[in-house]
Formats: structure tokens, C-alpha cells, sequence
């Protein structure tokens, strides 16, 4: 999309480090500012990077999933973890926990899991969305497709 | 035990799927185990029925609300349910045959076998709540089978307006039924039935019968919401049999019936009914008549059958409970009967076209036996069990206690239909297994297997067995659902003869000029139609939809037509027209006079930037200038939530930002490149008022809401729980996604269709252009299986 061996490079190696901001976001979320969304936002933002320095077919190459796909799993996931209390005989979504914190990431309860599904979801509409816009050939009339090894010619 | 028959046969209805190869009948005899199996429980209960037992159960469904599932079995539900499963069964084997080299079978049997759970439900219900689910059950699984070979649009229609116009009377029924409900102070049948003099004081009266009128007209078919019978015929024939002839269509007329003890006895009872069954009876005979389609005629003859029951439910008295009962019982034997003897014949010859069909007597005498067994009966001809009916129906109409202009009327119409019955009856035998082989057909005609001489044989043989030797029988069996239908005892008394009577003379009448009429058969299926053009019921409701799918793109177009400002502006506009008034009279006064006193001055020069920044993106030229005022103004309020303590909030608004900001780039180039030349000055300051309007409004309210405490705030609860019930310190966290978790689920699920919005348009948008670009253009249909499909790629069919 934009040329620039600046924005490549640095979008090169803040992938993996917004990912790991992301997933320590979602991880510290219940009881620090953070969360699933801010989370699932800021994963998202990772992929929108790559998307920006790199164009569409780059960033689909790279991180091979369908966010259409992540997004439903995310829906899937959150409304699942409220059914453990319907089993039980409790209102929908009442929360379990394991009894004991698990050393480096806390406490786990299907409330934290729903959180999951949350950050999921946000991943995939937010990142989807993204490409909708990147990939729509009215507005890019000219893209060509480009693979990884050969960068996206520049555009006017 | 009634319950577990309903919830047996829903629950086994799955079972159906599993009958898949083509020419093997081992699974469809194993499926019509389980209808046999219902109607052998049934008619187990039949000798505590005969003694006036009944049998009922109830389970709490929503206590809260008073809401019961309950179940009732007496003599009508007894009768309708021993229909249901019996030719249910004949059905479920029939199909196997039907459809032999049909792989979606199975399908076909899920839907009919639901079909008959609900059926089964509706019948047994024991109060009008419990009864209205099943009701509408009945109309989804009917549009399901009307529409099973969905990919011809004729039959997408057919299944369409079926179910528009059953639900939608549906709709109708709902009101009414909860009107008489409220109306008795309870929704079991028992307690309505028992209230008919309250009711019938009540001024919900009139409404509710209406109502309930509306749903059962609309549901059995009555004049002049016929229209969708026919359609129906899509349908494969064994549904057609079951549902559009021998059960389901009859429910309107069994609701009637059922509460024929508390609703009945007032003019507009007897009155509409009458004249609507008599206009439906008359009306079904001339155009059953007039029919090329066997499926058609049957299905018009039908229609006048419905009408006959209407009709007979309107006008009541001893006879009139009989007749109705007689004429269920005998209407369901040889219709089905007729209709599978259709369905063998489509199926042997390739054709249901009367023109296109004849001689088949030679090379399928069995099945032109059965036909003519079960026509004869449809004919009233004597010693058939439709003549008893008859006898009884015309019995029904002479001693009815209508005034004596009416009397004469109905009892006309009675006959004159009745000689049309034998017309076309006789032009249906004559038509398909007389005269010369038809031109039509396809070569090699031979006789069905035994295995679907089933399906009419049992009905068609009862036709005349019951006649000959179990008319006690059916009498006795007979009497306990015309007792419950009229309230009081009423002994049903079925003979062959009831010696020269009046009856006799009109029915001999019938047949006589019946049987001249056969004469001029091709003179009168040349006839014009009875009714005008512009009344043709059917092309009213191609209007009406036409009409209302008109308007909504009509209304679309003006509100939604492409340009995010339009959209805005008439959302706005609502939003000010709901709670602009409220606020103004209400909220205004009330209003506290801001202080200023805590105000920091760091605090004031953010608040200030955010005006700067409105101005600056109103007045920026260029898209870059505004996207970055925008980002301003979006930081600024980010800044907000630090000063205040909801670092939460912060990190959001300011990733969301950033984002919005990277959004607006990749629509970077179809953004308008200079704003003003997009609308002209006038639009701009009509816009500008709207604007400051709506930012004044907002303001007042957020700053009302923010200042009135009407309410204990539930934020010291929050902050009391979130570690010791939520398990976190971050209290905004453990809100949602815990204390209001199900919020979040929602707000998940919204921007998870929002998405999916977007994605389709995106793919209709690509389908447009692909054929604006003259490629092959695929069904719209595709955009939304296209989209399910990359959501979950599970089944996809490779081509």
C-alpha cells in the first residue's frame, strides 16, 4: 500500500510485539486497565499494520486464518461459557473458578474464558472490516495481487 | 401419556433423515411404526372415551405468568387424533413408495413426521396457548412440505402465500383467543367452555369471535381465503393427502367446534358461519368442476368440504353435530384416499392432467377400484359412507332452526353442491381410467406395488365397510366427539336408511341431476367463472404483496439511498422527534445550574479543544485536514477519561481512535477530495441547525441524566462484589464480563452482524458488477449462502 521501507520494517517486528501487548492486555484485563476488547483491538491494529505497510495479500499470507471464521469462533466461544451454570441448574453465565490462581496468569474462571471470546470476536470483526476496505476494488481500482517475496508495487 | 405422544412423535421425527437410499421400503415400514404405535395407544383410550371419561394433564410451563401445557383427550380430540395417526401412517409408508427415487427423502419425512407432532399437539391441547403453538407449528411445518422441491418458483410461491396467510391469521387467532381468555379468567379450555354465558356478556365478545373467526377461516381454506388450498398442491402428494385434505386444513373448523359450547347461539355465530361455510361449499364445487388438474379438483372439492363442516358448525342442532362428525370422518377416508389414488396415478403416467389421461382401468384395475370406491363416496352415492354423511348433512339443514328464507337458501346450496359433487366425481373416473388411453402419458402404464395400493386402499375399503356393517359401530364411536361438540349428550345415529324421508327425496334429487349434469360436462368446464375478474382472490394477494414490497423499497430508497448524511439525518431526526418533546417539557426545568467551582484549569483547556477541533473538521477543505480534527476531538475525550479516573476507558478510545483514524485511510481515495462541492449551501445550513439541534439536545440529556439521581446508584455495589463475587479488582472488567456479562454477549453478537452486514453487501455489490460486466450472473441467493458458508465451511457441496 504505502512504500516505505520505514513503516515495513517497523511493521515487521511490531507484529509480534503487539501481539504480546495484546495477549498481555487480555491476560491482566480483570484486574488491571485492560481487557478482552482493548486486547482483541490492539491484536487487531497488528494485522491492520501489516495490512497498511504490506497491502491485503501480504497480511492475508502471513497470518493464514479466516477472521471471519475468528469472529464467529469468538461468539461461539463467549456464549459457551455461560452454559456451566444452566448445566448446573443455576442462571445462565453464573461464574466458576478454579480453586487455586494459575502462577503467571491468575485466577481462571469462565468469566476470564468469556473475556477470550470477547478478544476473538474483536480480533476478527475489526481485522475482517479491515481488509473489506483494503480489498474493495472499487476503491483500489489498481492493486495488483503480490506475494511475499515481491512488494507491492507503489501506488500513485 | 399425552404429552409423551406428542413428544414421541416431534422427538422421533429426526428419525426420518435416516431413510435415504433410493427403491428401498425397509425404512419407511420401520417409520410408520411410530404413527401405528400412536394410533394404537389411542385407540386404546376409545372404550373410556365412549364411556364419557376424559383424560387430562397439565404441567407448568410459566408459572409466573399462570401459563399451563396441558393436554386434553375427549371424544373430538379422540377423532381427530385417531385421523391423524391413521392416515399418518398410511402416509409415512405411502411416501416410501412416492418418492422411491427421491434422495431427500429423508427431509421430506423430518417435516412430516414434525407435521404430525404438531398436529397431535394441536388437537390435544388443553388450553388456547398450548393449542396456538402447536397451531402455528402446523403452518411452518405445512410451508416446509408445500415448499420441498423449492428450487421451482411456482412452488416457492405456493409455500409462501400458504404460510402468509395461515400466519397471518394466525396473528389474528392469537389476539382473539387471548381476549376470550381474559375475558373467562383462564386459558384452559375447561374454564372457557364452562364461562359461555360470561363470555357471551362480555364486550370482548364480538372481537374475539372475529378474531378467531379470521384464524379459522384463513387456516380451513373458507372463502375467500381459499386461494392458497390450491397453491398448496405443490406440495408432493402425500403431504397434500395429509395435511391440505385429510388434517391439518380441518383445524380451523376443529377450533370452531371445540368451542362451539360457549361461543355459539348468537346470530353472529350462526349467521357467519353459515353463510361463510354455504359461500365456500358452493363456491368449491362449481371450480372443482371446472378443473384439468386432478391434484386441483381435489383440492377444490376440498375447499367445498370445508365449507360443508363451516357451515355445519354455524348452524348446530342435533342433526347438525352428527353431520359434522359423520362428514370429518368421511371426508378424511375417501380425500385421502382420492388423493394418493392422484398421487399413484402422477407417479405411474407422468401426468395429472384430466386431458392428458384415460383407460388406465386396463392397466391398473386395482387402483381404479379403489378410485371408484372412494368417488363413489365423494358422490354421496348410496350404500358409500359419504352417503350416511350426506343424509345426515341434508337431515342437518332441514330441521335447522334458521329463518325460513335462509333455510331454503342453505338447503339449495346443499343440493345444488351435492350434484356438482357428483359431476365432478364422476368427471374424475371417467376422466383418468375410462374412454380411450390418454395422449399424454408415459408408455408401459402398469398397476402400483402392493406397498402403495396401501395408502388408498385402507380408507377407500372403510368407505364402504363402514357403511355396510360398522355403522353401529361408527356411531358409538362417533357419538362422544359430537357430545363434546354440542355440549350435552347427543347420541349418534348413523343408518342407510331412515326410510322416505325428505332427505332421501333431495338426495335422490343430487344424484339425479348430478348424473344429467354429466352430459353436459364439456359445455360446463367451458363455463366462465363465477366470480368477476377483479375478485380473484389470488391476484389480490399478488397485489397486496406486490404492494407492500413496493412500498418498503420505496420508503428504503427515500430513507437509505446510498449516502451516509441521508442516513444520519433521518436517524437524528428520529431521535429528536422520541425524545426532543420529552425532554423539553420535562427534563428542562428540572435542570441544576452548573458550578464551576472544582474547575481546573488544565481540565477547561481540554474541554476547550474540543469545540476547536469540531470547527476545524467542519471547516477543513481537505479530507486529510478533517480526518485529523476528527482525531482531535477523539483524543481529547481520551483525555477525559484519564482526568477522571477511567484508564479503562482511555486505552480504549484511544486504540479505537487510531484505528478509526487507519480506517478513514483505507477509504482514503473515494473520499470526496473538496468537501463543499458535495451539497449545496441551503442543504448545509439546514444541516448545520439539524446539528447544533440534536448536539444541544444530547447535552441537555446526558447533562440531566448525569445530575439526577432518581435511582440508589448500583456502583458501590459493583465496587463492593468485584473482588469478593467477580474475582477482580478491575471493576469496568468484571462488569462486563461478568456482573453484565449477557450485555457484552449482545454487543458481541451486534458487532458480529454488523460485520456480517457489510460482508454481504460487499459480495452482492461484487455479484452486481460481475454481471454489469456481462459474466455469467449468479442467483442473489448465493450472497447469503455464500456468506454462510465462509463462516462456517462445514458442508460445502463441491460442484
Amino acid at each position: 500500500m504505502y512504500d516505505s521501507i520505514v513503516l515495513r520494517t517497523v511493521a515487521r517486528f511490531m507484529l509480534p510485539l503487539l501481539f504480546l501487548l495484546s495477549v498481555f492486555m487480555l491476560i491482566r484485563g480483570h484486574n488491571l486497565p485492560g481487557g478482552g476488547f482493548v486486547g482483541g483491538l490492539l491484536a487487531a491494529s497488528a494485522i491492520i499494520l501489516q495490512i497498511i505497510a504490506f497491502g491485503p495479500d501480504y497480511a492475508r499470507q502471513a497470518i493464514p486464518v479466516s477472521h471471519l471464521q475468528v469472529a464467529a469462533t469468538g461468539v461461539v466461544f463467549t456464549a459457551l461459557w455461560g452454559l456451566p451454570g444452566l448445566l448446573t441448574g443455576q442462571p445462565y453465565m453464573t461464574a466458576f473458578w478454579l480453586p487455586e490462581p494459575i502462577p503467571g496468569i491468575g485466577k481462571i474462571g469462565t468469566p476470564v474464558l468469556f473475556d477470550i471470546g470477547v478478544y476473538l470476536t474483536v480480533i476478527g470483526v475489526t481485522t475482517q472490516l479491515a481488509f473489506i476496505l483494503a480489498e474493495e476494488p472499487l476503491f483500489y481500482p489498481m492493486r495488483k495481487k503480490a506475494t511475499p517475496s515481491e512488494p507491492v508495487a507503489p501506488e500513485a | 401419556m399425552l404429552s409423551s405422544m406428542v413428544l414421541l412423535s416431534l422427538a422421533s421425527a429426526p428419525a426420518g433423515l435416516f431413510v435415504r437410499r433410493p427403491h428401498r421400503h425397509l425404512g419407511g415400514w420401520a417409520l410408520a411404526l411410530i404413527p401405528l404405535t400412536l394410533f394404537a395407544l389411542l385407540c386404546t383410550q376409545i372404550p373410556a372415551i365412549i364411556d364419557g371419561a376424559s383424560i387430562r394433564e397439565t404441567y407448568a410451563w410459566v408459572p409466573q405468568m399462570g401459563l399451563d401445557l396441558a393436554f386434553t383427550l375427549d371424544g373430538l380430540s379422540l377423532l381427530f387424533g385417531l385421523i391423524i395417526t391413521g392416515i399418518g401412517t398410511l402416509i409415512v409408508l405411502y411416501t416410501s413408495y412416492y418418492m422411491a427415487e427421491d434422495t431427500g427423502r429423508g427431509r421430506f419425512y423430518l417435516y412430516l413426521l414434525i407435521f404430525m407432532g404438531s398436529m397431535l399437539g394441536l388437537v390435544l391441547a388443553g388450553n388456547v396457548i398450548t393449542m396456538f403453538v402447536f397451531w402455528e407449528l402446523t403452518s411452518v411445518s405445512s410451508y416446509l412440505l408445500i415448499g420441498f422441491k423449492h428450487d421451482y418458483p411456482e412452488v416457492r410461491r405456493g409455500a409462501q402465500q400458504g404460510l402468509l396467510i395461515t400466519v397471518g391469521g394466525g396473528l389474528a387467532l392469537l389476539v382473539g383467543l387471548i381476549m376470550l381468555g381474559e375475558a373467562a379468567g383462564s386459558y384452559a379450555f375447561v374454564d372457557i367452555l364452562a364461562a359461555g354465558e360470561t363470555l357471551q356478556a362480555h364486550p370482548f365478545y364480538v372481537p374475539a369471535v372475529l378474531l378467531i373467526f379470521l384464524g379459522a377461516f384463513t387456516k380451513s381454506a373458507q372463502f375467500p381465503f381459499h386461494f392458497w388450498l390450491p397453491n398448496a398442491m405443490q406440495a408432493p402428494t402425500p403431504a397434500s393427502a395429509f395435511l391440505h385434505s385429510a388434517t391439518m386444513v380441518k383445524a380451523g373448523v376443529y377450533l370452531l367446534a371445540r368451542f362451539y359450547p360457549a361461543l355459539s347461539g348468537t346470530p353472529l355465530w350462526t349467521y357467519a358461519l353459515t353463510a361463510v361455510g354455504a359461500a365456500t361449499l358452493l363456491f368449491g364445487s362449481i371450480t372443482a368442476l371446472r378443473q384439468y388438474d386432478l391434484k386441483a379438483l381435489l383440492a377444490y372439492s376440498t375447499i367445498s368440504q370445508l365449507g360443508t363442516l363451516t357451515m355445519l358448525v354455524g348452524l348446530g342442532g342435533k342433526y347438525g353435530y352428527q353431520a359434522l362428525v359423520a362428514t370429518i370422518l368421511a371426508h378424511a377416508l375417501y380425500k385421502s384416499a382420492l388423493f394418493l389414488v392422484a398421487g399413484i396415478v402422477d407417479h405411474e403416467t407422468g401426468t395429472r392432467d384430466l386431458r392428458k389421461l384415460g383407460g388406465l382401468r386396463r392397466s391398473m384395475p386395482a387402483t381404479a377400484a379403489l378410485a371408484i370406491l372412494a368417488a363413489l363416496s365423494m358422490a354421496g352415492i348410496p350404500i358409500m359412507f359419504g352417503f350416511v354423511a350426506k343424509e345426515i348433512l341434508l337431515k342437518a339443514t332441514i330441521e335447522s332452526a334458521l329463518i325460513d328464507p335462509a333455510r331454503y337458501a342453505v338447503i339449495a346450496v346443499v343440493v345444488v353442491s351435492a350434484a356438482l359433487g357428483v359431476a365432478y366425481s364422476w368427471r374424475l373416473v371417467r376422466g383418468v381410467f375410462f374412454g380411450s388411453p390418454g395422449s399424454g402419458m408415459k408408455p408401459h402404464v402398469h398397476e402400483a406395488p402392493v406397498g402403495m395400493l396401501l395408502g388408498p386402499g385402507i380408507p377407500a375399503t372403510f368407505s364402504l365397510a363402514v357403511s355396510l356393517g360398522l355403522l353401529p359401530l361408527a356411531g358409538e364411536f362417533l357419538t362422544p366427539a359430537a357430545t363434546t361438540v354440542a355440549g350435552t349428550a347427543v347420541a349418534v345415529d348413523l343408518r342407510l336408511w331412515y326410510g322416505f324421508t325428505l332427505a332421501l327425496g333431495l338426495s335422490a334429487v343430487a344424484i339425479g341431476v348430478g348424473a344429467a349434469l354429466t352430459r353436459f360436462e364439456r359445455q360446463l368446464v367451458a363455463w366462465p367463472s363465477p366470480l368477476p375478474g377483479w375478485l380473484n382472490s389470488d391476484r389480490i394477494y399478488d397485489a397486496t404483496i406486490n404492494g407492500l414490497l413496493g412500498g418498503a423499497t420505496a420508503f428504503t430508497r427515500a430513507t437509505q439511498n446510498g449516502r451516509m448524511r441521508v442516513y444520519m439525518l433521518w436517524m437524528l431526526l428520529a431521535f429528536l422527534a422520541l425524545v426532543g418533546p420529552a425532554f423539553t417539557l420535562y427534563g428542562l426545568a428540572d435542570l441544576p445550574t452548573p458550578s464551576f467551582a472544582n474547575l481546573q484549569t488544565y481540565e477547561a483547556l481540554a474541554a476547550l479543544l474540543i469545540p476547536v477541533g469540531i470547527i476545524a473538521a467542519i471547516r477543513a477543505r481537505s479530507r486529510l485536514g478533517a480526518i485529523i480534527a476528527v482525531g482531535v476531538v477523539g483524543a481529547m475525550m481520551a483525555l477525559f477519561f484519564v482526568l477522571f479516573g477511567a484508564p479503562d476507558l482511555a486505552l480504549t478510545q484511544l486504540v479505537i481512535e487510531v484505528l478509526s483514524t487507519v480506517f478513514l485511510v483505507l477509504v482514503f481515495a473515494v473520499l470526496p477530495a473538496r468537501f463543499e462541492e458535495l451539497s449545496r449551501k441551503l442543504t448545509r445550513a439546514r444541516d448545520a441547525v439539524i446539528a447544533t439541534i440534536i448536539g444541544i439536545t444530547m447535552a441537555g440529556v446526558t447533562y440531566a441524566a448525569a445530575s439526577n439521581r432518581l435511582f440508589p446508584t448500583i456502583a458501590d455495589y459493583f465496587k463492593a462484589e468485584s473482588l469478593s463475587a467477580g474475582k477482580g479488582a478491575n471493576v469496568v472488567n468484571v462488569i462486563l464480563v461478568d456482573f453484565r456479562g449477557l450485555d457484552t454477549m449482545g454487543e458481541i453478537m451486534v458487532l458480529f452482524i454488523a460485520l456480517l452486514g457489510i460482508y454481504g453487501m460487499l459480495r452482492l455489490g461484487r455479484a452486481r458488477r460481475r454481471e454489469a460486466d456481462g459474466q455469467p450472473a449468479r442467483s442473489y441467493v448465493d450472497v447469503p449462502t455464500g456468506i454462510v458458508q465462509d463462516v462456517a465451511p462445514v458442508n460445502r457441496v463441491e460442484a
